[in-house]
């Protein structure tokens, strides 16, 4: 016995000391830097889980020495075991503090993250919701799955009751530190959050209709693609495989309503960037993404048909465009998967019969995207003005552009008016051709663009003080 | 997009934590005779089980573990269909009559079997696997 409770004695120990740091860690995160949005909450809540973590340690090394003999040895490996437990949910919370930490205003792109946070509140079923951003290593724009993070937090809640409860609706979004100072490729946390709202929606005890027909869809489609199989796990990885591409079709169409087509414009530079455009990739399908020639057809659809947003963007004809139409012109037969990666015979279900539900789902939670595109159509000759000349934009008459104009307008204006901003302001034959220069107004435009939006945050917030009062505006 | 390796590992700390609970309450039972969230959690951890090893896909929703590929695999490199079985019967014992005589055996039988699962979860969390290829080339042969 006094063998097995020297190596709880050492695990506790070994604990203590993880727990200890991540408290301290949180603590000076939260006094030194600052944040946007939901990160000081997070912290806050770690900290006090990594102390209720030591305190419960030390009653636990106090109970394993008062065990009768007879039970002593089972119970001294359960308390071990649940200290192995309590640690590992410490090391995915580490995971992502110090993400967290370093993703400081400093960082990343404070009034795209803001505004993004903005909208979020704003689709049904969503207000009250936060968002922590994270800086990844990776070259990749992630969404935390966080509703294991919160279904693991309750379970700790319920074994710890005296720590501080996770918070409700919180959600993790991660950024390439790499990019986080950038704008454009940066548009694609609308993408990321729409994972945290089909999450938050998917799971609410009381889903809405556009949910549950959803879930009625995808339930078919996999009741009848595996009515032979026998196998539960096997049946789950068709279910898991269906849910994967649903989430990546619903994310973009959310964006898309959300921000309209400067998202299609920045996934397009993220798929090229990851080598995605490549011939024998646009068509297809793996576990967990559907082809890009699939979702270009559905942002080709969206742009087209459900919105005005094409006819807004007629007078541009950059590349990007262009190979999101030739993309959406890919005929399904051509859609295919690798081998045995995924199955195929899955991906028509899906096409018939998910799909037009994900459609109308988004249709039911987003702002009408006709507004946008109308509000872009007045202002696009200003923003551009502006821009082409070195101004951050703004209207001389009246309120500053609205967001999505500006993104829309800036995005625009970069895809066709670079070369000929460049060689309006540096000097020499061929500037336009050269990289470095076009790099450097490159990041001043999406500098400028960022603080027309910051500008625009901030007369909104004046006009919603004005209108409410002080304790109202303070709140918001 | 979403990073797969920590998703995957999620599941098995989930499924960890899950079997961490029910084995809480039990020692609580056993030791200390104090039945607090006994029924509840026994209760989640029968449909759990029972959905785990149904026909239907749509149910597993509604379960607290085994929702998932990763916690279903688990399961199955643990407990074989004997140990299922077993493990609901102890449950239905101790949720028909806490205070029989037969019902703190019982407790005990479910504590090694949930520690088992436990410790696998954990091992699982440690080392994650991908996707079966078997599983996978089963499920693309269906069509």
């Amino acid at each position: 016995m006094q063998t097995r409770l020297a190596a709880f004695l050492h695990d506790a120990a070994v604990l203590h000391t993880f727990a200890d740091f991540i408290e301290e860690y949180c603590k000076e995160q939260a006094r030194s830097q600052r944040y946007v949005d939901a990160s000081g909450d997070f912290f806050r809540y770690s900290e006090s889980v990594a102390h209720q973590i030591k305190l419960k340690i030390g009653n636990d090394v106090d109970r394993a020495q008062s065990f009768p003999p007879a039970i002593a040895l089972s119970r001294i490996d359960t308390l071990r075991r649940n200290a192995l437990t309590f640690k590992g949910y410490l090391r995915l919370l580490h995971t992502l503090i110090k993400p967290a930490a370093d993703a400081h205003t400093l960082s990343i792109p404070a009034p795209l993250v803001k505004l993004a946070c903005e909208h979020l509140k704003q689709i049904e079923g969503m207000d009250g919701s936060k968002v922590v951003v994270l800086l990844t290593p990776q070259l990749m724009y992630f969404q935390r799955p966080h509703s294991h993070v919160k279904q693991q937090a309750a379970i700790v809640g319920r074994l710890i009751p005296q720590a501080e409860k996770f918070p409700a609706r919180l959600g993790f979004i991660e950024l390439p530190y790499s990019q986080g100072p950038g704008f454009f490729t940066n548009l694609a946390i609308y993408h990321e959050m729409g994972h945290f709202v089909y999450e938050e929606l998917s799971s609410s005890p009381s889903p809405s209709a556009g949910i549950r027909a959803l879930q009625r869809a995808t339930h078919k489609s996999v009741t009848e693609f595996v009515k032979l199989e026998r196998k539960p796990q096997v049946r789950k990885l068709a279910e898991k495989i269906l849910d994967s591409w649903t989430q990546e079709i619903f994310c973009d169409l959310l964006a898309l309503y959300l921000v309209g087509p400067a998202f299609s414009f920045a996934l397009v530079e993220i798929f090229a960037l990851l080598g995605s455009l490549s011939r024998g990739k646009r068509t297809t399908f793996s576990q967990e993404h559907p082809a890009p020639a699939c979702r270009f057809a559905e942002h080709l659809r969206f742009l087209r048909d459900a919105s005005t947003w094409w006819t807004a963007i007629a007078h541009i004809e950059p590349q990007q465009k262009k190979l999101l139409a030739e993309f959406a012109t890919i005929p399904r037969e051509r859609y295919r998967v690798d081998g045995d990666d995924a199955p195929k015979a899955l991906i028509d279900p899906f096409l018939d019969s998910i799909i037009p539900r994900i459609r109308e789902l988004v249709r039911e939670i987003a702002p009408d995207p006709k507004l946008a595109a109308a509000r872009f159509d007045k202002t696009l000759v200003t923003i551009e003005d502006c821009l082409s000349v070195g101004v951050v934009p703004h209207s001389s008459t009246g309120s500053p552009p609205e967001p999505v104009s500006i993104i829309n307008s800036a995005f625009c204006f970069y895809l066709t008016s670079l070369p000929d901003m460049v060689g309006r302001f540096e000097e020499g034959p061929g500037a336009s051709a050269n990289a470095e220069k076009r790099s450097k107004w490159t990041r001043k435009l999406e500098d400028w663009t960022m603080k027309a939006i910051e500008d625009s945050q901030v007369r909104t917030q004046f006009e919603r003080m004005e209108r409410d009062g002080p304790q109202q505006g303070r709140n918001s | 997009m979403t990073p797969i390796d920590l998703q995957d590992r999620a599941q098995y700390l989930s499924l960890a934590l899950f079997a961490q609970e029910i084995v809480s309450v039990l020692m609580q039972y056993v030791d200390e005779d104090k039945s607090d969230n006994l029924r509840t959690t026994l209760n989640e951890a029968l449909i759990s089980l029972r959905d785990a090893g149904s026909a239907s896909v749509s149910g597993r929703r509604r379960a607290a573990a085994f929702a998932s590929y990763e916690q279903l695999r688990t399961l199955d490199e643990v407990w074989k269909q004997r140990e299922r079985d077993k493990a609901r019967r102890m449950i239905q014992v101790i949720l028909r009559k806490p205070r029989d005589p037969k019902a703190k055996p019982a407790a005990n039988s479910l504590i090694d079997l949930f520690s088992k699962l436990q410790d696998q979860a954990l091992w699982n969390f440690e080392q994650p696997r991908p996707v079966s290829p078997g599983d996978m080339q089963r499920l693309c042969r269906l069509a």
